[in-house]
């Protein structure tokens, strides 16, 4: 395929339109990208996947401009795959993200990419994997992936990543009944932004927070959880982010854990596509044969009851 | 026994509702504001007040009425006509000339770069440069501006507030150097830095240090410029970038207690610089509304002082200069806009202004020429001359609706005070963006009632005329100007003491990192000839410079428009598009170069969006390389430019160089919107610009022809 080269030969535009034809909903263009993952997975590149997750307004944005910028100010190529939260149900979106990402939107190793989640699950729209395949063809150093955490979300957004790291704002220890153990398994970094001004002892005392309530949870085996402060406005703390980063890389590596869990997560997209695509073949048959609503009026008229009803439909459905 | 259960108005009533077929409780009609005006007012309509107080007299508590006793009738309003454009030469001539034909008092406006502290050899301004104001570099810039103008005589009124150090700092040296001590300067610096963040966006520095200048300029005028007034506190731009006069009205008020405490807080007692405050307004088409709000403003702001514990009477009075809208005016049937710009005068003098500037009827076109200036200050010697309003001091007092209207205003903008305030005052509620978004909101809802039909506006929704006059406009080379300027600056950078100058801006660096009041090391810089970016640049290196995050609002359009045919068929495209290409339509809304208008492409997008678009929204002050990058990346269908300060001509054709230079084969399109003059259209159309939308433009109508032009774009494939 003649777009493969391009996006090997790290070609912008070309990068952007295999972007647009992974997300696309036209039948047509989602045929055309399978083939072009097929070939592109083929020719992996080395980037490391990063994950940003976090309510909204915490900083995220502001956070990657900053952190950002010292990354490239160290020569890293840098993909951003920012997931807009802000669709509406009937409307358009406005993609605001790159309004806090001035500066490192102008450096030519950049690349960012908005996309609206159109209240997809997790926030995580349909295409951003495939997304992050394409910039690790084209040769970026690092793939940040910026999704908002609500719900399920961070189970999602993790596991497109190598990292996944979670920013939280001062003051949001309350909130830490709400972590329950299923976040702490998902995220390696817990950043708190805002360490500036007068929120700098909030910041702090959530931070300690954070660092008690999660060596709680510590499995036995288990790194340490780090849990960084910083201030995305000021740019303080960036230093630490990517030690960090690179120690838990590191130490993955060298444990196997890296792969692993690429290999665990390539498991959880193959489920999770198997999933959606029976999903849609029974969706298909059962409004094709209309059997919900013959057996509803059945069930109202007390003909049978509802689960009698269920067990059928199910039966008739799978029988073919 | 009061006028309601009385037979008079029983019967009143009855006719009333007999000749209307309206209950009379229903027939109200809601402003902007949400008041709600009644066919009539009577006695009863002046109790239970709290803010206004009848009987009260002009120059006396809580000047209602007015700051002075004698008002018109002494002297009337200063005649003030903003104005600058091109070189400080041209602009001398135009003030001269003016000066000559009845113009009272100077007011300097400074081209783009200038506000936003560049030299105009920066790169970054190239399309900027003496198109939207006048560009000043030097002192010796600024001189000239002055030339054969005594500063001793002349009263000068200066826009300024992102570079306002630099730029107040000419002005004292360039007096200086004419022999004028800066005691006698009088005139007025804007220096209002908190309503640029919300609406003007000429800011440099992030708020607070930003704050810190204001209040250094405030503490040095004080107690060396007896005469010059430290700072206009401005609501004009907010009304402009679509507030009401609610909330134009509160926040200007807000931001005045705001810079009252951070002058405090350098030790000065209150006296020391309150009477000095002076403030502007805008005067927009609601006649009795612009009225009341300019008695409301003196009323609530006396009130204020006091509690600040202002013991000078000075101290507690309002004055202001007024501005008539310039939003009002139209593109469409240009001479319009005279009839309009009087009414709105009249407004401005019915409610006691001190100066007032009249716009031009090309204000939607292009910067005056000299005939459409004449017009615009012919319109005040009229009103000065020949109708009378000089004779009697606020000669609406005791009106029954203009005092309620008066009384409504005030409360209606104490509420929003007192909310500010325990928000912790606007230098917080600007940071979190919330007066913005609400002045954004507000605006949308003024382009929705436009689009809609259910506002009139002659000429352009309804009585279009067929014939469409065509008019002069001032045309200004901006890359004469531009190498102008740089030859300038270029013999100054060689025949100045280079050494000096280093040193000076370094001494002004370091006395940005303590307390130090910073127009004085400043003074110092200009005198030896450093110019406004190289004094800008040294205190960015200690302040940064400041970027706007931007907020959106979304759904206030549509929601105009549930149940709309016209909006519904707009929808069903962008379905009937989502389903054909696998994505909705996508464009990018941009501003590019040094132009803040923001109101339009902000409005395009909100509502953009709530038809069914993603659009991507830049920030402001991109290049057109970092636009042409931003578009690519993104893979957008369409990039729609706003652009409103002239620069469209250089900007334009960079823009699709830019395009090209990323992707040879690029098939994204290019619209234009905002202030482009009838005579620009072609040479936009051979830059392969798609379509042109000027001012007045229906956004639903504008958002069928983008996606049809998409379509057609994508089917040539
Ligand atoms: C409002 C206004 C302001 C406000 C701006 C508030 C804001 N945040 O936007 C304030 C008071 C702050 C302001 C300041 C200045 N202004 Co001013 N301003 C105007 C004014 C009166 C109206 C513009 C407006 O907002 N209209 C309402 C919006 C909704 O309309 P619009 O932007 O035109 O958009 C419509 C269409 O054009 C179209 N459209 C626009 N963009 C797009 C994009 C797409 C994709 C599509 C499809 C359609 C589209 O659709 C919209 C809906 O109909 C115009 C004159 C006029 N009447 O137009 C002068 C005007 C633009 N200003 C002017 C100047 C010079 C200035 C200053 C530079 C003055 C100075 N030297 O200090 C300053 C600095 C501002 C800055 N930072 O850039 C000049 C520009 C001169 C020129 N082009 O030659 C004008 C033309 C006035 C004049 N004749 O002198 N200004
Ligand atoms: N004080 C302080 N404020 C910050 C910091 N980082 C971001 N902010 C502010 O927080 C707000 C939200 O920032 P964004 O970067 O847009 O946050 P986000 O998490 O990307 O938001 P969404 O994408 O809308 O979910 C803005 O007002 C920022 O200026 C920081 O380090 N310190
Ligand atoms: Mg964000």
């Amino acid at each position: 395929m003649e777009l493969v080269d391009k996006i090997i030969k790290g070609e912008r535009a070309s990068i952007a339109k295999a972007i647009t034809l992974v997300e696309s909903s036209k039948d047509a263009d989602q045929q055309i990208s399978r083939q072009l993952i097929s070939e592109l997975i083929k020719k992996p590149g080395e980037s490391i996947r990063v994950g940003f997750s976090g309510p909204p307004g915490v900083g995220k944005s502001t956070f990657i401009e900053s952190f950002g910028s010292y990354l490239v100010s160290q020569n890293y190529k840098l993909g951003i795959l920012a997931i807009d939260p802000s669709s509406q149900i009937t409307g358009g979106s406005i993609l605001g993200d790159k309004t806090r990402m001035v500066e490192i939107s102008k450096n030519p190793n950049t690349f960012i990419r908005s996309t609206p989640s159109r209240g997809s699950l997790g926030g995580i729209s349909m295409g951003t994997r495939e997304a992050s395949i394409i910039l690790d063809a084209a040769g970026y150093d690092f793939i940040f992936i910026e999704t908002v955490g609500v719900g399920q979300s961070e189970i999602v957004a993790s596991n497109l990543v190598d990292i996944f790291t979670l920013i939280v704002g001062p003051g949001s220890g309350d909130e830490l009944q709400g972590i329950k153990k299923g976040i702490t398994e998902y995220a390696d970094i817990f950043i708190v932004n805002k360490n500036d001004g007068e929120l700098k002892i909030e910041a702090s005392k959530t931070a300690a927070d954070y660092k008690s309530a999660l060596s709680y949870y510590k499995k036995l085996d288990e790194l340490e959880k780090q849990v960084l402060l910083v201030s995305a406005i000021e740019q303080t703390g960036m230093e630490n982010v990517i030690k960090t980063i690179n120690q838990i890389i590191d130490q993955n590596k060298l444990k196997g854990i890296f792969d692993e869990r690429r290999a665990d997560q390539l498991e959880y997209w193959i489920e999770e596509e198997v999933k959606n695509i029976i999903a849609s073949d029974i969706t298909k048959r059962l409004t094709s044969k209309g059997n919900i609503p013959k057996y509803s009026e059945k069930v109202m008229k007390n003909e049978m009851s509802m689960y009698e009803a269920v067990e059928r439909i199910t039966k008739d459905t799978l029988k073919q | 026994m009061t006028n309601k259960s009385n037979n008079g108005f029983n019967t009143w009533q009855k006719s009333f509702e007999k000749e209307t077929k309206k209950n009379f409780s229903d027939a109200k009609s809601e402003t902007d504001e949400g008041i709600d005006i009644k066919p009539v007012y009577t006695k009863d309509d002046l109790e239970n007040f709290s803010f206004v107080q009848n009987n009260s007299l002009p120059g006396q508590w809580p000047y209602t009425r007015g700051p002075k006793a004698s008002m018109y009738t002494n002297r009337p309003w200063t005649i003030r006509q903003y104005a600058g454009f091109s070189t400080a030469e041209e602009s001398n001539e135009f003030y001269k000339k003016n000066l000559e034909s009845g113009q009272k008092g100077l007011s300097v406006a400074f081209d783009l770069p200038t506000h936003r502290g560049y030299d105009s050899d920066d790169d970054l301004v190239m399309g900027d440069v003496g198109k939207a104001g006048v560009a000043i570099d030097t002192v010796e810039d600024m001189k000239i501006l002055f030339n054969n103008i005594p500063l001793d005589q002349m009263s000068v009124s200066m826009t300024m507030n992102g570079a306002v150090l630099p730029i107040l700092a000419s002005f004292i040296v360039a007096g200086e150097e004419q022999g004028v001590d800066r005691s006698l300067l009088s005139g007025t610096i804007q220096n209002d830095i908190l309503k640029e963040f919300m609406v003007r966006n000429t800011y440099i520095y992030p708020p607070e240090p930003s704050m810190k200048i204001v209040a250094d300029i405030i503490e040095f005028t004080s107690k060396e410029m007896p005469k010059f007034n430290s700072i206009s506190i401005s609501g004009y731009h907010m009304q402009e970038a679509g507030a009401d006069n609610v909330l134009e009205l509160a926040y200007t008020l807000a931001d005045g207690m705001e810079y009252v405490r951070a002058a405090m807080s350098k030790g000065l007692d209150v006296d020391d610089f309150a009477p000095r405050l002076s403030f502007f307004f805008a005067i927009g088409t609601d006649f009795f509304m612009e009225i009341a709000k300019l008695r409301a403003a003196r009323t609530l702001w006396a009130k204020i002082m006091k509690d600040f514990g202002a013991k000078n009477e000075r101290s507690l009075i309002l004055r202001t200069h007024c501005q008539t809208s310039g939003v009002s005016l139209t593109e469409k049937d240009p001479y319009n806009n005279i009839i309009r710009t009087s009414y709105e005068a009249m407004s401005a003098i019915l409610g006691g202004t001190q100066s007032l500037h009249t716009n031009s009827f090309d204000e939607a076109i292009a910067l005056p020429t000299d005939e459409s200036a004449r017009i615009a200050r012919n319109t005040q010697l009229i009103l000065q001359n020949e109708t009378g309003v000089t004779k009697t001091v606020d000669p609406l007092a005791g009106s029954y609706f203009i005092e309620n209207l008066t009384e409504e205003l005030s409360k209606k903008a104490w509420d929003i005070i007192k909310e500010i305030e325990e928000l912790g005052g606007m230098t917080k509620a600007v940071k979190a963006g919330i007066p913005k978004l609400k002045i954004e909101e507000s605006a949308t809802k003024k382009q929705a009632k436009v689009d809609s039909g259910s506002r009139v506006v002659v000429g352009v929704n309804k009585y279009k005329n067929p014939k469409e006059p065509s008019v002069d406009v001032r045309v200004i080379d901006n890359n004469r100007v531009r190498d102008d300027q740089i030859k300038k600056i270029q013999v100054i950078k060689e025949s100045r003491d280079t050494k000096a100058v280093e040193k000076a801006l370094t001494n002004l660096t370091n006395a940005a990192k303590d307390e130090t009041n910073l127009l004085i090391p400043c003074i110092e810089a200009i005198k030896l000839r450093a110019t406004v970016g190289e004094v800008s640049k040294a205190l960015e290196q200690v302040y940064g410079r400041h970027f706007a995050k931007s907020l959106s609002v979304s759904g206030v359009y549509g929601k105009h428009f549930e149940g709309d045919k016209e909006f519904m068929k707009v929808e069903n495209k962008i379905r009937e598009f989502e389903n054909v290409n696998g994505r909705r339509p996508r464009v990018l809304v941009v501003k590019m170069g040094q132009d803040g208008h923001d109101r339009g492409a902000k409005i395009v997008a909100t509502s953009f969006a709530d038809m069914g678009f993603d659009v991507d929204m830049g920030p402001l002050f991109q290049s057109p390389k970092d636009v042409a990058k931003d578009a690519i990346e993104n893979d957008v269908h369409a990039i729609g430019v706003s652009t409103l300060a002239a620069g469209h001509k250089t900007l334009v054709p960079e823009l699709m160089r830019g395009l090209k230079e990323i992707d040879p084969n690029s098939k994204i399109i290019v619209f234009v919107g905002g202030i482009i003059p009838e005579q620009d259209y072609e040479f936009l159309y051979k830059n392969n610009v798609s379509a042109i939308f000027g001012p007045g433009s229906n956004i639903i109508e504008s958002a069928e022809k983008v996606i049809d032009l998409i379509s057609d774009n994508l089917s040539k494939e």
